[in-house]
C-alpha cells in the first residue's frame, strides 16, 4: 500500500483583494433581498414550498414563485455557519474552513475523455472516475475530490457508482457533483453512515459534500433542492451554484448578473436554514457571457473584472464560497489559449479568499477530460501558490558574509552556503524537467509519464472489506429500485 | 596508508577544500607517495563525484565544491612529485575569456566540469588578448583552448584567436573550442574553430573528442 503522498498543500496567505467597496457590497445585497421580496424565486418543488409557507414566505402554489420578507431572509442567514468541517476519509485530510487558506479541487462533471495513448475520444466511465480520483489523492494540491467526469455506463445511479469508485481511489474529502432527487440523495447519507459507523459521525466529519446549480434567472431545480434538503438534515454540507449568462439569462452588466445569481444562492440557502438552521452550505456564482452576435457560452473574454467578486459577496453575507477556476474554452490540451485563459485564475481566488476552488483539468468549457490535464494546470496552481508565499528574509537568507567572500566579479557556485540552499532555491514546474542530456523536456510528455507514474505507483488505502460489502449492497439495491 | 587514500577521496566527495588541503600535507608528512595520493585517492574522488552528478544526485554547487577540493590539494601535491612523475591527464587546455570581455562564470564552470573529468586546466582568467592564450599554450603544451565570449562585439574576438594561432605556427598542434551565449555551432565553423559546445557538460564531451580520447 503505498503512503507516498498524504499531505495537503492549499493556498495560504493574508494578502487580500478587494474589488468590492463596502458599500457596493451593500448595494448588491441590497438588490438580492429587493428581488427576493418583490421578484420572487421560482421553487417547483412542494416540499420547499411548504417550508416557506410555513415560515411566513408568500407562496404562489400556481406559479410556483416563492417571495421572501427580508425579515425572513436575515433571520434565516443568521443560521448560516461562516467555517465548518470537510471531513475526510483519512481524518489527516480534514479540511477545517478558515480565514486565508484556499482548498482547490478537480475540475467536475466532463462527459467525454481523450485517451492519451491512442487520441480517441469516447464517453466517460465509472473508470474514468476512479483513475481520476486516484491521481487526485497523488497531488499535494488537491485538497478533496470532486466528480471529474461522469459513469456514464452506471444509468442513473451513477452518482452512487461515482462515491463508490472515488472511495476506492482516494482518501480525501469528495463532492459529488452529481447527485439529484430526494431517493439518490438518501443512499448517498446510507453510504457516509456506512463509511463512518454512524450518523453522528457524518454530522461531525461529513465524508461528503454535494453542489447543486439553480437555473438563470430566479429558478429552482426540483430534485437539486430535494436532494440538497436531504443531505442538509444529516448535516452534509451543500455549494449552492448560480451560473447566470450575461444577456441571456441575466442582465448584461455585471452588477445586474451578480444580483440575480445571488438571488438564487441566497433563496436556496434560505430555504436550507429553514428546514434545519446551521445546515453547511457554500455560495457560488459562476457568471459567464452570452456572445453578442452568437449567444454561444464565453467563460473568458477580455474584461472579466468581477470572475471573483462573488467570493466577497459571500464573505458579506457571512458564508463560505466556492470559486471556480480553470474553465478554459479551448479543446486542446495544451494550447496557448488554454493555457493563457486560466492563467492568473489560481492567484485572483486566492487573493479573494475563496475558501474552496474548482476546475483544474478540464478543457472546452469543463466538458472534456485530458488525464494528462490535472498535471498541467497543477503548475499553474502551484505557481500561484509559491507567488503568496512569504519569502524570508534573515541573516542566512541575507547571506552577507558569503557576498562578501566572493567580492565583485567572483561566482557563488562554489559556497557551502549555495550547496545547501541551492537544491531547494529553484522549483522545477512542467517546463523545467530535464531531460538526460540535461534538455528542458516537452511539458505533456512529462505530464504524461507522471500520470502512468502516478497510476503503477499510487495506490491509496481502499475502505475496509466490510465497508466496501456494505457499499456494495447499498449499490445493488439502490441499482435494483431506481433502474427498474 | 589506503586509509588516507580513502579520506582523500572522501574530502572531494564531500565538498570539503580545507579538509582535502590538511590531509594532503598530513600525508606528505608521512612520506607517502604523492602520485599515489593523486591517483588512488582525489582522482578516485572526484570520479565518484562525476558518477554522483550524473545519475542527479549532485547539483552544480557539489561539483565545483568537490573539484575545488581537488584543486587545492593538487597544489599541495603536484610541487612534491618526483623526478618523472607526472599525473595521468587526458589533455592539458588553456581556458580564458577573451578580450575585451568580463564574464567569468561560463568559462569557470567549463574550467570546473574539466577538471573533474581528468584534464588538466590552465585557466587564464577574462578579458585575456589573443598573445595571453598563445603564450600560455607554449608554457604548459597544451593541445586544446577553450575561449568563451558573452557580447556580439567580443566574440569576434575568437576568431582573432584562431588567427593569432595562425600566426605562432601553432594551429595543427591545438584545437579550438569556443562557447558563450551568443555564439552558435555555424559562428564556429565560419571562423575556423574546431569546435562548439552549448554548456559545461556538453564542453567536456566536445574536449574529449578534440583530445581524441574515449568518453
Amino acid at each position: 500500500m503505498s503512503t507516498s503522498q498524504t499531505i495537503i498543500t492549499p493556498i495560504k496567505t493574508d494578502l487580500k483583494l478587494n474589488c468590492l467597496t463596502d458599500e457596493q457590497l451593500s448595494q448588491l445585497q441590497e438588490a438580492t433581498l429587493q428581488i427576493l421580496e418583490t421578484v420572487g424565486v421560482k421553487f417547483p418543488s412542494d416540499k420547499a414550498m411548504a417550508i416557506f409557507e410555513e415560515h411566513g414566505a408568500q407562496v404562489d402554489r400556481e406559479t410556483q414563485i416563492v417571495r421572501i420578507p427580508r425579515e425572513l431572509v436575515m433571520q434565516a442567514m443568521s443560521t448560516v455557519p461562516r467555517y465548518f468541517t470537510l471531513g475526510a476519509r483519512n481524518p489527516e485530510l480534514d479540511l477545517q474552513l478558515q480565514d486565508g487558506v484556499t482548498f482547490f479541487t478537480n475540475d467536475g462533471c466532463g462527459h467525454d475523455v481523450v485517451d492519451s495513448k491512442t487520441g480517441e475520444r469516447r464517453a466517460s466511465t465509472k473508470a474514468d472516475v476512479g483513475m481520476m480520483a486516484r491521481i487526485n489523492d497523488y497531488l499535494s494540491s488537491m485538497s478533496f475530490s470532486w466528480t471529474m467526469v461522469s459513469a456514464q455506463d452506471c444509468g442513473v445511479t451513477s452518482p452512487l457508482h461515482e462515491i463508490d469508485i472515488t472511495w476506492r481511489n482516494n482518501t480525501k474529502h469528495y463532492q459529488s457533483v452529481t447527485m439529484m432527487g430526494e431517493e439518490i440523495c438518501r443512499y448517498g447519507v446510507e453510504m457516509a453512515t456506512v463509511l463512518r459507523g454512524s450518523i453522528e459521525e457524518v454530522r461531525q466529519r461529513p465524508p461528503i459534500s454535494l453542489i447543486v446549480c439553480s437555473i438563470a434567472p430566479l429558478v429552482q431545480d426540483k430534485e437539486a433542492i430535494e436532494g440538497a434538503l436531504v443531505l442538509g438534515e444529516a448535516g452534509i454540507p451543500i455549494v449552492v451554484m448560480s451560473m447566470p449568462t450575461m444577456g441571456t439569462t441575466a442582465p448584461a452588466t455585471y452588477a445586474g448578473a451578480l444580483a440575480v445569481g445571488d438571488a438564487e444562492v441566497i433563496s436556496a440557502t434560505v430555504l436550507m436554514q429553514l428546514a434545519n438552521p446551521g445546515a453547511p452550505v457554500f455560495h457560488s456564482i459562476l457568471h459567464a457571457w452570452a456572445d453578442p452576435r452568437t449567444a454561444a457560452y464565453v467563460g473568458y473574454p477580455l474584461d472579466s473584472r468581477a470572475r471573483y467578486a462573488p467570493v466577497e459577496m459571500a464573505h458579506h453575507w457571512g458564508m463560505p464560497a466556492l470559486g471556480g477556476a480553470f474553465g478554459t474554452e479551448s479543446p486542446e490540451l495544451d494550447s496557448w489559449q488554454s493555457a493563457a485563459e486560466v492563467a492568473t485564475d489560481p492567484l485572483l481566488v486566492g487573493l479573494a479568499g475563496a475558501e474552496i476552488v474548482t476546475g483544474i483539468g478540464l478543457r472546452d468549457s469543463y466538458t472534456l477530460l485530458y488525464p494528462e490535464a490535472i498535471i498541467l494546470d497543477d503548475d499553474l496552481l502551484h505557481q500561484a501558490r509559491y507567488s503568496l508565499l512569504n519569502m524570508e528574509v534573515s541573516p542566512e537568507t541575507l547571506a552577507i558574509d558569503v557576498i562578501s567572500k566572493v567580492q565583485p566579479g567572483g561566482h557563488f557556485l562554489s559556497q557551502k552556503h549555495t550547496r545547501k540552499h541551492m537544491r531547494t532555491a529553484m522549483v522545477r514546474g512542467v517546463c523545467h524537467q530535464l531531460d538526460s542530456e540535461g534538455k528542458y523536456r516537452h511539458p505533456v510528455e512529462y505530464a504524461r509519464e507522471k500520470v502512468t507514474w502516478i497510476l503503477k505507483n499510487h495506490h491509496p488505502e481502499t475502505p475496509s472489506a466490510e465497508v466496501q460489502k456494505e457499499i456494495n449492497r447499498i449499490l445493488e439495491t439502490a441499482d435494483k429500485e431506481l433502474k427498474g | 596508508m589506503s586509509d588516507m587514500f580513502e579520506k582523500l577521496a572522501q574530502a572531494v566527495i564531500d565538498g570539503e577544500p580545507e579538509d582535502a588541503v590538511a590531509l594532503a600535507t598530513e600525508a606528505l608528512d608521512q612520506g607517502l607517495d604523492p602520485l599515489d595520493c593523486i591517483t588512488k585517492g582525489l582522482t578516485k574522488g572526484i570520479q565518484k563525484v562525476g558518477e554522483l552528478f550524473a545519475s542527479g544526485e549532485y547539483y552544480l554547487p557539489e561539483l565545483i565544491i568537490g573539484a575545488d577540493a581537488m584543486k587545492d590539494a593538487l597544489e599541495i601535491l603536484e610541487p612534491a612529485l618526483v623526478g618523472d612523475q607526472k599525473r595521468d591527464v587526458v589533455a592539458t587546455v588553456v581556458l580564458g575569456t577573451v578580450q575585451g570581455d568580463l564574464h567569468e562564470i561560463g568559462k569557470t564552470l567549463v574550467g570546473t566540469m574539466l577538471t573533474a573529468n581528468g584534464f588538466r586546466v590552465k585557466d587564464i582568467g577574462v578579458d585575456q588578448p589573443a598573445s595571453a592564450f598563445v603564450e600560455a599554450v607554449k608554457e604548459v603544451d597544451a593541445t586544446i583552448i577553450g575561449a568563451s565570449a558573452l557580447l556580439t562585439t567580443t566574440m569576434l574576438q575568437q576568431e582573432k584567436l584562431i588567427q593569432a594561432l595562425d600566426e605562432a605556427g601553432l594551429r595543427q598542434k591545438v584545437k579550438v573550442m569556443v562557447g558563450g551565449a551568443p555564439v552558435t555551432d555555424e559562428f564556429a565553423k565560419r571562423i575556423g574553430a574546431d569546435g562548439y559546445a552549448e554548456d559545461a557538460i556538453s564542453a567536456v564531451n566536445l574536449a574529449y573528442r578534440l583530445a581524441d580520447a574515449p568518453v
